[in-house]
């Protein structure tokens, strides 16, 4: 049993993880994503590279939604704002990608204070409502403002190229995705275990409390929209570089359904349970697909007509089946199933 | 001894209930101030009044030489005042440790790249905060709880952690809003030593809401009575027991008298 472990130094107890078995794991891990080119082939590697998208996004929302408590749906909104900023200065202003990525993230940073501030007023559904509003304007916004926006027309991007890498190429991409997606998981679980990830659950759990040990509402409720929105901002940046070219389809309502889904499915405020939520989350269609081409054709009509609709109905079964029967996700079933196998055989 | 608190003329209106009338008194440095008095005297009232949960309807606070009244409730950790609730207000889902380490959240500075970084200054903060902790841990005698998440334990050790996150605020003056209610003989005398041993050794102020009148007699230096919203006696522990007002408003309420 892994219990009663003593500690030597506190610099042990400020630690990500103290278990060596822990970090054994995420060496191996590593070592697969990094030669995970050289094993599969580019479909799969396309979706890996969704898959690691995913990732950051939910990170993002999970740090406003599960850390924080204030629940957003307005993610397609962020996401948006992420892809046309990081799409527009790339193709009209011919910014490198060092440079448009980051002020995707910080424009969506930027723009989430203006639903940050109602927010310090709202609660629950009412905020909630709020974010969705908010993302039906940001669409609005950009069919309308065709001078900069390229309206309907949508934004095609340049081969882009970073320190050598082509973002062009299946690989190229992956490995810049994937160098991404390691630095906001690290900077996120840095956050966490910091006064600020603190002053969030804090404020998450009992409000009033927090405002007696000296949480400034305000300003860590701005705080967290700036932040999540800030990564959220870059996922969208990373979905034009891998759609290559966007229009204001390609950010529906589904998107903020399927990032809610993906932190209920992996576990509230936990950055583990995001990863692996967004996983199962994005790996679901395809299974999906996979099953359903047993039975039908996958090139009937039928099927590509109802992809969409299919998906939005998995995202809302899993979010209620969760909710109902597992509010703390996989990262919950996880850790009950650690505690099980640590007692083997003796039962509770 | 110089004041340390200052309350004077405060009032307290909710629509038409007067929840405090006129409330004046002053805490010393160093001492151990008990308020008391039946139920719906108005005791939460001027605890929330004096760590600005509420605004008060007129009156004013002086803390330490500063005029506090109608300061935002966050301002006040960082000046030296801590509290803890009549009703649980720990963070539930969090680890023993992570709720102390909340109370320290005027102490710590970092910004969030820095903290997005988690290396020089955050990191050094982190390990100083996390060593202060240890102490409190130490103090309260919580050692083999302290991975555990606050939510699951006892009522008793989920007010002990409740406390320890106040004195992670390292507060000149303790506002403890009925601590020992729900609590067995044993966890109350703990507390009680505890908050002795807080006066004589960090000579920290503490005022404390109580109904335990053993703990009350024993331990205070300083009574103060209030009842129906209104101050009705102050003095030591002796000279309180002693009014005859006093003995009206509990025998009032309950059969039994404050002495019983
Ligand atoms: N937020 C509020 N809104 C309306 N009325 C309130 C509020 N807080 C307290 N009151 C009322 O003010 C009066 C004083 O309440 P208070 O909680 O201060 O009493 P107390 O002395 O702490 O009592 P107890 O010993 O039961 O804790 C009560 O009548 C109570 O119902
Ligand atoms: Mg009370």
């Amino acid at each position: 049993m892994r219990t009663g472990h003593y500690k030597e130094t506190y610099g042990e107890l400020i630690a990500l993880s103290d278990s060596g078995v822990a970090w054994a794991w995420v060496a191996a891990l590593a070592a697969a994503l990094v030669l995970l080119p050289l094993l599969v082939g580019n479909y799969t590697l396309s979706l890996a590279v969704s898959v690691l998208i995913a990732i950051v996004g939910a990170i993002g929302l999970n740090l406003l939604t599960g850390t924080t408590g204030l629940i957003s749906i307005g993610q397609s909104g962020f996401l948006a704002i992420g892809a046309y900023t990081n799409a527009l200065l790339a193709t009209d202003y011919g910014w490198p990608v060092w440079a448009s990525l980051p002020a995707a993230g910080v424009l969506s940073g930027a723009i989430s204070l203006l639903v940050g501030i109602p927010s310090l007023r709202l609660k629950g559904l009412y905020l909630a409502i709020t974010t969705l509003a908010f993302s039906f304007i940001v669409n609005y916004v950009i069919l309308y403002a065709e001078p900069l926006t390229h309206g309907p027309n949508g934004v095609f991007l340049n081969d882009t190229t970073f320190l050598g890498l082509d973002l062009s190429s299946d690989r190229g991409l992956y490995y810049f995705v994937l160098g991404v997606a390691v630095l906001v998981t690290l900077a996120a679980l840095n956050l966490l275990r910091s006064r600020i990830g603190r002053a969030w659950l804090a404020i998450r759990d009992h409000d009033i409390a927090a405002r007696a040990m000296g949480i400034d509402l305000v300003r860590y409720k701005l705080l967290a929209f700036a932040v999540s929105s800030f990564f959220v901002g870059i996922a969208g940046g990373l979905m034009s570089l891998q759609i290559r070219f966007i229009n204001i389809d390609v950010f529906g309502f589904l998107l903020s359904i399927e990032a809610l889904a993906i932190i209920i499915l992996g576990g509230f405020g936990s950055i583990a349970g995001t990863i692996l939520g967004a996983v199962f989350l994005t790996l679901l269609p395809e299974a999906i697909r996979i099953v359903l081409s047993l039975f039908v054709d996958p090139q009937a009509p039928a099927y590509t007509k109802y992809i969409y609709e299919i998906r939005g109905i998995a995202y809302g079964i899993v979010i209620v089946v969760f909710l109902r029967f597992k509010p703390d996700g996989l990262i919950g079933l996880w850790r009950d199933v650690r505690k099980y196998f640590a007692n083997w055989p003796l039962a509770y | 001894m110089s004041v340390l608190l200052e309350v004077s003329g405060l009032s307290k209106r909710f629509g038409g209930l007067k929840a405090v009338t006129d409330v004046s008194f002053n805490v010393e440095r160093g001492q151990i101030f008990s308020l008391i008095g039946p139920n719906g005297a108005g005791k939460t009232t001027v605890f929330n009044l004096i760590s600005a949960v509420l605004k008060p309807t007129s009156g004013t606070v002086r803390f330490d030489g500063r005029d506090i009244t109608g300061a935002p409730t966050h301002s006040l950790a960082r000046l030296g005042i801590a509290r803890t609730f009549q009703n649980l207000a720990v963070f539930k889902h969090e680890s023993v440790v992570a709720n102390l380490l909340v109370g320290m959240h005027t102490h710590l500075k970092s910004g969030p790249l820095s903290a997005m970084v988690f290396w020089g200054r955050t990191r050094s903060e982190e390990l100083r905060a996390r060593e202060r902790i240890e102490k409190i841990i130490e103090f309260l005698e919580i050692e083999d709880i302290r991975d555990a998440t606050v939510g699951t334990l006892s009522y008793g050790l989920q007010k002990r952690v409740e406390l320890g996150r106040a004195l992670a605020v390292d507060p000149k003056l303790l506002l403890l809003d009925e601590m020992v209610s729900g609590m067995n003989q044993e966890e109350r005398e703990d507390i009680a030593r505890f908050i002795l041993d807080l006066k004589e050794q960090l000579g920290t102020t503490v005022m404390m809401v109580e109904h335990d009148m053993g703990i009350v007699m024993d331990i205070s230096d300083h009574v103060c009575v209030m009842n129906h919203g209104v101050k009705i006696a102050e003095g030591t522990p002796a000279e309180v027991s002693a009014n005859p007002a006093v003995v009206a408003a509990y025998l009032g309420t309950r059969r039994e008298g404050v002495l019983a």
